[in-house]
């Protein structure tokens, strides 16, 4: 049995893992296409986000209250890593204008 | 002191003295050098004195070297008649073509004075080594050390590419007289399974006598090498690079004399290998009228003694191939004498004329060196075989032991060779003796006044013209009557065997004969080159003065067999197997690594988005995984 | 009732995702992903994760996209040129992204749950809970987290300062 129950009503987990890896998906295609930096950053964090949906899902369907303490984890350490992701990002910046990320490309070879 | 320790002391001098003088970093004063060097030989010519005066004999083995099970090589060393007669050759006209060099080589060369030394004492005592051990192996080494001897003194002026080529090229030939030496040895061992002189000899005619005729044929290609008879003669007079005292001692008196020995010590394998036999007095007796007409045509004083002394010793060869064997080594006694002498005396003349070598540039030189002229005519009569001189008493006896067995067709054939020989030899060394002393100075003199040699130089020269003119006297066989000294000595304790010729009276006239029209050849030398009264004979065949010149072709023949093969076979080795296959794999290893490094360095690209774009395929491929381990 | 809201809650940040990965303006990029963020506090709640749904709203909607406004409004805006760099780049994601969503699919096929066992839910997802978790069972990890977030903020300091700055 896959469901469980909220509010009254039957939820399927299976729902809540296939919007989750749709929204992974959509995350993972906007850091393999954008070029902006930030936007790359960005799709990170939904790709993040996406995972904490399903860490909570399974948490409900398998009633383990450590599923959303991870979910919490996963969230301070997201934000810590956004946190430092644009600190590097205005660090390069200051120096010179980055539109493209290819243009970042120094460890070619 | 016992026998044993004596004959290790004969040893042990020139070893020691090798060893003292090897030591340049010690700075030895120059007086150390010249006490040295000369006196270790002259110490080993006391010791053999003392053993020849007490008539000592014996076979001493001081260690076993080498113990598996047949093959039990002992270091040996066998005393006997022979044995001495040969150190007392080596250490004594060694001695004193040592002495001279003190002299010769000019001591403005600061470290390679003592070198010289040095190598001259190796040489002395492996020369030692070689006729004193009893056993094969150490006869061989002995053998090979004697070359590389050889090889030093030949290339001594390192610096002269020509003396370098020389030197390799008298090494490479000893080296396949070495070889055909060891392969002898092989086959007698594997015959016999001893290695020492006794027990092979005493073992020997129990055997078939085809594999003793392989190894007496083996030994002769290592002596022919050594003493330099065709064909592995194209190295002696090349030699004549070396400085003059290094071609008095190693090419005139002792290291082309081993294979004389080595003929003589090995005379019962002999007895029984009667082709091989034949084949020694063969090859001495073609070699000797060989070389004694290529002698006509030489221009440097050094080569004409080069290619006399390759002559003399077929006279040798041809003795003990006859069975004659004392009259072969009284013969060596003899032209170890007078080739030391005429050796030494060119070598006087040479320093005199400030380097200068070639006769045409020499004349009249009788007046101002008068005692080097007269003892070079010392030396070159007794070449020649005139009475009194030694030379004459020596070489007779091995014509008439040639020329005393009338029913033995090859000694009469190599007897006819042998008396043709003496009369050309009469003539090249006239004319040798004529354009260089004789006659008006020839107008590209280097020197107006020449000096005399020191006494240092001049000395031994005159030693051993006194002993060329006396030393005939032991053995008078030639004539007839009379003592025979050396005959008796080398047959006592069955050292040698010996011929025992009865002079008869044919044979004496024949000898006078042969006498007479040599001396005539020399005199007739004067006519043509100093009177101009004839014309030379190379003006009238003019071929055959090319050929001469050419030295038979024998130089361009092997360069064309062997050479050229060789130098193709490595040219070949080089461009077919070294570079694209050795140096392919070794290079293209090394390019291999360095082109996967590179293709694999193409994943570096440097965008960020290629690398999320790897992650992605990695994560596929690791579902891929998970999915079909799940699903199995 | 719970299954219109989470439908609607889906069509929702799924609008949102795909909002964030088209618009060419980042700002707008930015606010797709509140958007995001939003539907999905919803769906946590949803999911009776009371604590993480208010952590969602006040940490990640409310603190870190706020961060990025504020990185752009630094930055300025910035407009993506096309250049033609790296032209195999989007046939072969769209490639591997393809594989990826079916291996997901696959994954999510004849999967089995386990049945939790009778649990009471009344206090599922609670703040009460989610704090004795925290401070009991999973205290050092709690503190390891509060360090690394010192640590980035340290660091982040540090990696904006001006030259020359030696404060």
């Amino acid at each position: 049995m896959s469901t469980f129950d909220a509010g009254g009503s039957q939820l399927d987990t299976s729902w809540f893992l296939l919007l989750a890896a749709v929204l992974f998906i959509l995350g993972t295609i906007g850091v393999l296409i954008r070029r902006n930096p930030l936007v790359i950053l960005i799709c990170i964090e939904l790709m993040l986000n996406a995972a904490n949906l399903t860490l909570v899902a399974f948490s409900r369907q398998l009633q383990n209250l450590e599923g959303q303490l991870f979910a919490l984890m996963s969230m301070t350490v997201a934000a810590a890593e956004a946190v430092v992701g644009l600190a590097i990002l205005v660090d390069i910046f200051r120096h010179r204008d980055v539109e493209d990320v290819d243009d970042l490309s120094e460890l070619k070879g | 002191m016992n026998t044993s320790q004596l004959a290790l002391l004969i040893l042990i001098f020139p070893a020691a003295g090798a060893i003292l003088l090897s030591g340049r970093g010690w700075r030895l004063p120059r007086i150390v050098t010249k006490i040295v060097g000369p006196g270790a030989v002259w110490a080993s010519f006391v010791v053999t004195l003392t053993l020849f005066f007490n008539s000592a004999s014996g076979d001493f083995t001081y260690w076993t070297w080498i113990q598996s099970g047949d093959f039990n090589v002992p270091f040996n060393l066998l005393v006997d008649n022979l044995s001495i007669f040969m150190c007392l050759v080596i250490t004594g006209v060694g001695g004193l073509i040592v002495t001279y060099a003190v002299g010769y080589m000019a001591p403005e060369d600061d470290p390679s004075y003592a070198r010289f030394f040095t190598y001259m004492d190796i040489f002395v005592f492996s020369m030692l080594l070689l006729v004193l051990s009893g056993n094969f192996i150490f006869l061989i080494v002995g053998w090979a050390l004697v070359g590389l001897s050889s090889y030093f003194l030949i290339g001594f002026w390192y610096h002269r590419r020509s003396a370098v080529l020389a030197a390799r090229k008298a090494f490479v030939m000893n080296v396949i007289g070495d070889v055909g030496m060891i392969l002898g040895t092989f086959v007698v061992f594997v015959s016999y399974h001893a290695t020492t002189y006794r027990a092979v000899f005493k073992a020997l005619p129990a055997n078939d006598t085809s594999s003793l005729e392989l190894a007496a044929f083996l030994l002769l290609v290592g002596a022919v090498a050594k003493s330099a008879q065709i064909p592995l003669h194209t190295w002696l007079p090349d030699a004549m690079e070396g400085p003059t005292p290094v071609s008095a001692l190693i090419h005139a008196a002792t290291m082309v004399t081993a294979g004389v020995y080595l003929v003589g010590r090995m005379h019962p394998i002999y007895d029984v290998a009667v082709y091989a036999h034949a084949a020694v007095a063969i090859v001495g007796a073609v070699t000797a009228l060989f070389a004694a007409t290529i002698a006509i045509v030489q221009t440097d004083i050094k080569r004409v003694l080069a290619y006399s002394t390759m002559s003399q010793i077929g006279y040798m060869f041809l003795a003990v191939g006859i069975g004659a064997y004392s009259a072969g080594f009284f013969h060596l006694l003899s032209h170890a004498f007078f080739k030391a002498l005429l050796f030494m005396a060119a070598g006087n003349v040479i320093h005199a004329m400030h380097d200068e070598q070639d006769m045409r540039k020499y004349g009249g030189l009788l007046k101002q060196l008068p005692r080097t002229s007269w003892s070079f005519l010392i030396g070159s009569l007794s070449l020649v075989g005139v009475i009194p001189f030694v030379g004459f008493f020596s070489k007779e006896q091995i014509l008439g032991a040639a020329f005393s067995k009338p029913d033995d067709s090859l000694a009469l054939a190599v007897w006819v060779f042998g008396f043709i020989t003496a009369l050309i030899t009469g003539f090249y060394t006239g004319r040798m003796w004529w354009m260089s002393f004789a006659g008006r100075p020839s107008p590209e003199r280097a020197v107006e006044h020449p000096h005399e040699a020191p006494p240092v130089m001049l000395i031994p020269v005159v030693i051993l013209a006194v002993l060329a003119t006396i030393g005939g006297f032991i053995q008078t066989r030639a004539l007839g009557f009379g003592p025979h000294l050396v005959d008796d000595f080398l047959t006592v304790k069955a050292a040698v065997g010996t011929q025992s010729w009865e002079g008869g009276a044919s044979e004496v006239i024949a000898t006078f004969a042969t006498m007479l029209l040599a001396a005539l050849l020399f005199l007739g030398a004067y006519r043509i080159y100093i009177q101009h009264a004839w014309k030379p004979w190379s003006a009238i065949v003019p071929w055959a003065q090319r050929l001469l010149e050419r030295k038979y072709y024998f130089d361009e023949l092997y360069d064309a067999i062997f050479i050229r093969t060789m130098d193709g076979l490595a040219l070949g080795g080089l461009r077919y197997v070294e570079e694209p296959l050795i140096d392919g794999a070794v290079v293209g290893a090394g390019e291999l690594a360095e082109a996967g490094a590179h293709s694999l360095s193409l994943t570096q690209t440097g965008y960020f988005r290629n690398y999320v774009l790897v992650f992605v395929a990695g994560a596929v491929v690791v579902g891929i995984l998970v999915l079909v381990r799940v699903g199995s | 009732m719970a299954i219109a809201i989470f439908f609607v809650a889906a069509a929702l940040a799924v609008a949102g995702g795909i909002g964030v990965i088209t618009f060419r303006q980042p700002i707008r990029s930015v606010l797709s992903l509140v958007v995001v963020m939003i539907a999905l506090s919803i769906l946590f709640l949803l999911l009776s994760a009371q604590f993480i749904f208010v952590a969602q709203v006040i940490v990640y909607a409310g603190a870190v996209m706020v961060l990025f406004l504020f990185v752009i409004a630094l930055l300025g805006p910035a407009k993506e040129i096309a250049k033609g760099r790296l032209r195999f780049q989007t046939w072969l994601s769209a490639l591997f992204v393809l594989a990826l969503f079916g291996l997901i699919w696959a994954m999510l096929q004849g999967v089995q749950y386990r049945q939790p066992e009778q649990t009471d839910l009344s206090t599922f997802g609670t703040v009460q809970s989610i704090g004795i978790g925290l401070f009991t069972k999973y205290l050092y990890p709690f503190e390891l987290t509060s360090i690394l977030l010192l640590v980035a903020a340290i660091g982040a300091i540090y990696l904006s300062r001006r030259e020359g700055d030696d404060r």
